[in-house]
């Protein structure tokens, strides 16, 4: 994802901003990381430029 | 339901509607392309051939209008963005002052739509992982949300409309593309687990959308059944005339400027 989508993801519990922790950058774009909710500290990974932005319960799955 | 369209995914045939044999609509068209239907949708040439092979599942009813009707730096949601279809011909109408940001909760239709992206040289499409009825997207933060033929899908479609509202910039518009009930599902395709699946069982009438629709805040909600929809969903399923109560619509809604509350 790009660094730039930032401003427009949220936690899609609670909707609150989300913070970026990136492990992994290629040219302005995020390829691995986390985003973690600032408010209710749910973690969310990107894997292969892909934020999983899935509710945790649906996760699983995925 | 997502298991399905996760197989479809991994499957290299871009088939139309569903290509595997086990499935609900495997038709007698199962054998055609993908673009064939969706030219008989509305989709012409130029846009077909616009986009990488492979993004065209030919697993909608057709959203044309709604994608003519974006203008030049708008910031888009495409609900339900399978391998990215119309999230890509959403980018050439936004341009890169605009943005366009497809939700999908199938990780395999996520990485393709991925991969399409890179493959078409798509520079301002994103794709992530969520859910409708959770989406992960900012309140007010886009301007057009565009979904084809998804959200029948959904068993909570009153809070995916909620959802919708929420992140639409006040002024914003829904336009969308789905199948509508134009009569009561006949019981043994109610019963029948597959047929979910294929846009039948979790459609809902338009009466009950507007309801729906209405009770978001949406205003100017507008559903208009596609009376040429019935040559491409009559091919759905090889079991069921599904015509005989289904139809494609668009179903455009608006939310007010000024908050009414």
């Amino acid at each position: 994802m790009k660094e730039s989508l930032m401003e427009i993801v949220c936690c899609p519990m609670d909707k609150h901003d989300l913070e970026l922790d990136a492990d992994e950058r290629d040219d302005g774009e995020i390829i691995s990381g986390t985003l973690t909710c600032t408010d209710c500290g749910e973690s969310y990974p990107i894997e292969d430029g892909i934020p999983n932005l899935l509710p945790p319960d649906m996760r699983d799955g995925a | 339901m997502r298991e399905r369209y996760a197989r479809i995914a991994t499957e290299e045939r871009a088939g139309d509607c569903c290509s595997t044999d086990d499935s609900c609509c495997s038709s007698a068209e199962a054998t055609a392309p993908a673009d064939e239907t969706a030219r008989k949708l509305g989709y012409s040439d130029a846009e077909l051939s616009s986009v990488t092979e492979g993004a065209n599942l030919g697993l909608g009813c057709g959203n044309p209008q709604a994608i003519a009707s974006l203008d030049a730096g708008d910031s888009v949601l495409d609900l339900g963005s399978g391998a990215g279809f119309d999230c890509f011909l959403a980018a050439r109408e936004v341009g890169d002052a605009g943005r366009v940001i497809g939700v999908d909760m199938t990780p395999e239709m996520v990485e393709k739509a991925r991969e399409n992206a890179r493959e078409n040289g798509t520079d301002n499409v994103e794709f992530r992982l969520g859910e409708i009825e959770h989406l992960p997207v900012a309140d007010a933060s886009v301007d057009v949300i565009i979904s084809n033929c998804v959200v029948n899908l959904s068993p909570e479609k009153p809070q995916v409309f909620e959802e919708a509202f929420r992140v639409l910039r006040p002024g914003g518009r829904l336009a969308i593309s789905d199948v509508v009930l134009t009569a009561e599902v006949p019981a043994d395709v109610r019963a029948d687990p597959e047929s979910v699946a294929s846009c039948v069982a979790g459609a809902s009438t338009i009466d009950r959308l507007e309801t729906m629709l209405a009770a978001a805040g949406f205003t100017s909600v507008d559903i208009a059944p596609k009376d040429d929809s019935e040559e491409v969903i009559r091919d759905w399923d090889d079991e069921y005339d599904v015509s005989e109560f289904l139809v494609a619509a668009a179903i455009t809604a608006r939310k007010p400027e000024v908050d009414g509350e």
